[in-house]
């Protein structure tokens, strides 16, 4: 009976965790998702079939995002991955009882001020696709090639710091993993600690 | 003296984070040792009781003080965070060494966990004094920037000034000196950590671990970041007087390092303990997608592993081959019975007046069920993978009840056949009167039961064309599912164009009687064969359920359609069966959904269960390995098992190479299988993939397998 306690005390303790548990790999298929964007369309993964797609995970409250966009680092590479044709979806997985929430709104109106160019902004307050993909800190980047199979997963660049300064001299991952899959060769880097704030998942998850 | 630095992007962050961290403080002209921020009070220290001299112990530090639920962040600070680091300025000759970092607590936040600090901390760091050393005062100069979080992160950062008399005792702060160097973490006698990689987890084994820990939970902390989950439970247990725990490993893993040094603490200790604990098997390598995506049909693209035998296909030969493998569905034992009946009661609708228009309409209308059945349960996969799920071609069979209403189905069917009841006893003769008078809703029916009893015979063809078409956008993908219906309806609905193919067919007589009653017969095999799938999915209890159910089904089948009946004893049967029938699905309902715990690797024990750590060790052993990704409801994967796969040749070559044999049985849901078939390029069993030593990738060989191409293949000879 004891015993039968604690494999039952295990199996759910491994259930209330099995969200991260499951979270996407590098080398398989990424996760699908739909979510609805700050105007209020549904965007899905399988809109861009065929197309590479950069996921990066967001949240105007932290010093991290701010250091990248302060620095024009993170418009530059939406704009130069755009140029090649590749899909940028930035996402918000900050719950709505996080200080830092932003309504679509609200969001929108911040990402126009800082002139970022994603395809599109998606809300993802409950979390849903943030734990499907395991994301953890803002920012997060993944990318995912016209297979739909995920080819990086990890930090913007190589440089673990909050100073804008040292983004000159750090490696970009998303735009070397998107040149290296967009000219057909294997991502180089294809996994690294994404570094930067807490995702602000709903404390109840 | 003192400033902090405030640099223009920290005080956008703050302004940034809107209102929810308040602004920046800004540094009050004092002492120069200390910063204060709303989060901390920082203070650079030094602990030198016998001056700075050489040989005499010299140690600085950086003390934060936090507010209450403010933290700062370990060497390894977990799913997010930075660590604090420190830039020294020292006189010529003095250098410092590392942080000492005190043994740090878990910080959960929501899903994630951090490792860091709370209440008041010191990094200490060690001064080294050469024996040269002479110099009246030493002033140090601290560049530090910490990471501060509660809710919100704040970066901060702070210059330290400090200076020391070299001839007299500096020893303000020995209390917290002393107090953090006997909680850093130290290593313990004959004590060893080691860790073996296996099945997704590093398992974990410490011996030799402190009488007072023993039976005492264990925290673990490991200095090497992003390679298992930090949030992961704690399962660790004690037998023996060894602590062992399993630790998944990060789904996106950074680093696979040959030891990693970690800290183990437990309530009531100061100290952690501290391992350089080795692992002791290889890692599975970091994942990298190995092949480019190849363009082709548009925008679209498939990505397969670069064989020769797996090159992708276009879309008109995809299309091609669903419409062949659409139309070798109707020589499978579970549709030939049915459809072969149908057609031969053309013969004699034939020689009846105006019987060509009305066949030919009914054949296609025949054709329109058998696409659209297929095009709905294509449409509604797709949408379930588009919703998150990891499935493939043949999901439907996954269910243990849509299995057990397949196995029902195809007993009412064979009954049928074999006279037991008639269709038009047991139906309200409205019902019978509606199918006569709406021919074409009759034959649209007939096409959706045709799908419903060819679901669970894949056809040879099918599983390269369904793997494309899970990669393809929505409207190509459901073209390919239209291409297989339409291919199952062709022979249907040529006989129907062309009656005089009907006509060729031996006169109706007698015989066709007796025909009917021997078609019974694969209906029953194909039931057993459902019996034995739902086994494998629900066990032997599930199995004996379903039977019990088959059996108060035939017996409901006989008691109100058998035409040898009388209204009486079919009133009374009739009443038994209701209740028979009640009886059995209250008993068996509960079994059908319980699914088996483990599935049992049936054949052999070479037979390992697959798993990517599996394949990427065997492979780093210089090991062949051969894949056979397989289910119990898949016709050809059981057909190659019992021949190919059991051939002497070939198990013999398996022996001789030591190839390791992994098994994927993808009978139920799994998600991990599902996507290595994506990976692969497919999304259905069967799947044989060969590494070869030394080959780059796997070569994927074809769906009906030879004992020559296995040999060939896994000697590593080219295709």
């Amino acid at each position: 009976m004891k015993r039968f306690l604690v494999t039952t005390a295990l199996a759910l303790a491994l259930a209330a965790t099995a969200s991260f548990a499951a979270a996407a790999t590098v080398g398989q298929l990424a996760p699908a998702f739909a979510a609805t964007d700050v105007n209020g369309k549904s965007v899905s993964l399988a809109d861009f079939k065929g197309k590479h797609v950069v996921l990066e995970w967001t949240n105007p409250g932290c010093p991290f995002v701010v250091k990248h966009y302060g620095a024009g680092n993170m418009q530059a590479t939406q704009q130069d991955a755009r140029a090649k044709g590749v899909v940028w979806l930035t996402i918000n997985s900050t719950s709505t009882d996080a200080g830092d929430y932003k309504a679509p709104p609200a969001l929108a109106s911040w990402m126009a001020s800082q002139k970022a160019a994603p395809s599109a902004t998606l809300m993802d307050a409950d979390g849903k696709v943030g734990k499907a993909y395991g994301a953890r800190t803002t920012p997060h980047m993944y990318v995912i090639n016209p297979a739909g199979l995920l080819v990086y997963a990890g930090a913007i660049d190589s440089k673990a710091t909050s100073n804008p300064a040292d983004i000159p001299g750090a490696t970009n991952y998303v735009k070397q993993a998107l040149a290296e899959s967009l000219t057909g060769k294997p991502v180089s880097t294809s996994t690294t600690r994404a570094y930067g704030c807490s995702v602000k998942y709903s404390s109840g998850a | 003296m003192k400033r902090l630095s405030v640099t223009p992007w920290l005080f956008a962050a703050a302004l940034a984070s809107a209102g929810t961290a308040q602004a920046q403080a800004f540094a009050k002209p004092d002492a120069g040792a200390v910063v204060t921020t709303p989060q901390v009070r920082a203070e650079l220290v030094a602990h030198a009781p016998d001056g700075i001299t050489p040989g005499k112990p010299v140690w600085l530090g950086l003390k934060i003080e936090h507010q209450p639920h403010w933290h700062t962040y370990w060497k390894n600070p977990g799913d997010s965070g930075l660590p604090t680091t420190l830039k020294w300025t020292l006189p010529a000759g003095l250098t410092a060494g590392d942080v000492v970092w005190p043994t740090p607590s878990r910080l959960p936040i929501g899903p994630l966990m951090n490792y860091g600090y709370e209440g008041t901390l010191l990094l200490p760091v060690a001064l080294n004094v050469p024996a040269d050393f002479d110099a009246p005062t030493v002033r140090l100069k601290l560049e530090a920037e910490w990471l501060v979080c509660k809710e919100v992160c704040i970066p901060e950062s702070g210059e330290f000034t400090l200076e020391l008399p070299t001839g007299a005792s500096t020893a303000m702060h020995a209390a917290l000196f002393d107090k953090t160097r006997s909680a850093a973490p130290r290593t313990v006698d004959k004590a060893e950590a080691t860790a073996e990689v296996r099945d997704g987890a590093l398992i974990v084994k410490v011996a030799g671990l402190p009488a007072a820990w023993s039976g005492k939970k264990i925290e673990f902390f490991p200095e090497t970041a992003g390679v298992v989950q930090n949030a992961a439970p704690n399962n660790g247990r004690w037998s023996g007087g060894v602590w062992t725990t399993t630790l998944p490993l990060d789904a996106q893993r950074s680093a696979g390092p040959a030891t990693m040094p970690v800290v183990l603490t437990t309530a009531g200790e100061t100290a952690g303990a501290w391992f350089d604990m080795k692992v002791t098997t290889p890692w599975p390598p970091v994942a990298q997608v190995a092949a480019a995506p190849l363009p082709s049909l548009g925008n679209a693209a498939v990505t397969t592993p670069a064989s020769p035998g797996a090159a992708p296909l276009g879309l008109a030969a995809a299309l091609l081959l669903a419409l062949m493998g659409g139309a070798l569905l109707n020589l499978m034992p579970c549709v030939f019975p049915v459809l072969s009946l149908k057609v031969l009661g053309f013969a004699s609708a034939a020689s009846r007046p105006d019987a060509r228009r009305k066949l030919l309409a009914g054949g296609l209308a025949y054709t329109v069920g058998v696409v659209l059945t297929f095009v709905a349960l294509a449409a509604v996969l797709l949408a379930l993978r588009a919703g998150g799920e990891q499935l493939g071609w043949g999901f439907q069979l996954q269910s243990p009840v849509v299995v057990a209403v397949l196995a029902a189905l195809f007993t009412l069917i064979g009954l049928n056949l074999a006279g037991v009841f008639e269709l038009g006893t047991v139906l309200p003769s409205t019902w019978a009167a509606a199918r006569a008078k709406h021919p074409l809703a009759d034959s649209f029916l007939t096409g959706v039961l045709a799908v419903a009893v060819a679901s669970p015979c894949t056809a040879p063809f099918m599983g390269a064309s369904l793997g494309l078409a899970m990669t393809l956008p929505t409207a190509q993908a459901l073209l390919i599912f239209a291409a297989l219906g339409l291919g199952m309806a062709l022979p249907y609905l040529a006989a129907s164009a062309w009656p005089a193919l009907a006509r060729a067919l031996p006169r109706p007589g007698v015989w066709m009687a007796h025909f009917k009653t021997v078609m019974a017969f694969p209906m029953f095999a194909t039931v057993v064969w459902l019996v034995w799938v739902l086994g494998q999915q629900a066990g032997i209890d599930g199995a004996a359920a379903l039977l019990a159910v088959l059996v108060a089904l035939a017996f409901t089948a006989w008691a109100l359609g058998s035409p040898t009946l009388g209204p009486k004893a079919r009133g009374g049967f009739g009443a038994a069966a209701a209740l028979l029938m009640a009886a059995s699905l209250f008993w068996a309902a509960p079994a059908l959904r319980q699914e088996a715990t483990a599935s049992v690797p049936s054949q052999g024990d070479q037979w390992q269960p697959w798993s990517p750590e599996r394949v990427a060790q065997a492979r780093a052993e210089g090991r062949p390995v051969f894949i056979d990704f397989t289910a119990a409801w898949c016709v050809t994967c059981q057909f190659n098992k019992r021949t190919t796969l059991a051939d002497a040749a070939v198990l013999a070559d398996f022996e001789s190479k030591r190839v390791v044999l992994l098994r994927a049985d993808w009978t139920r849901r799994d998600a991990a299988i599902s996507a290595e078939l994506a990976r692969l390029g497919r999304s259905g069993v069967p799947v044989y993939v060969v590494y070869a030593p030394g080959a780059a990738g796997p070569r994927v060989l074809s769906e009906i397998l030879s004992p020559d191409e296995v040999r060939a293949a896994i000697a590593g000879a080219p295709a």
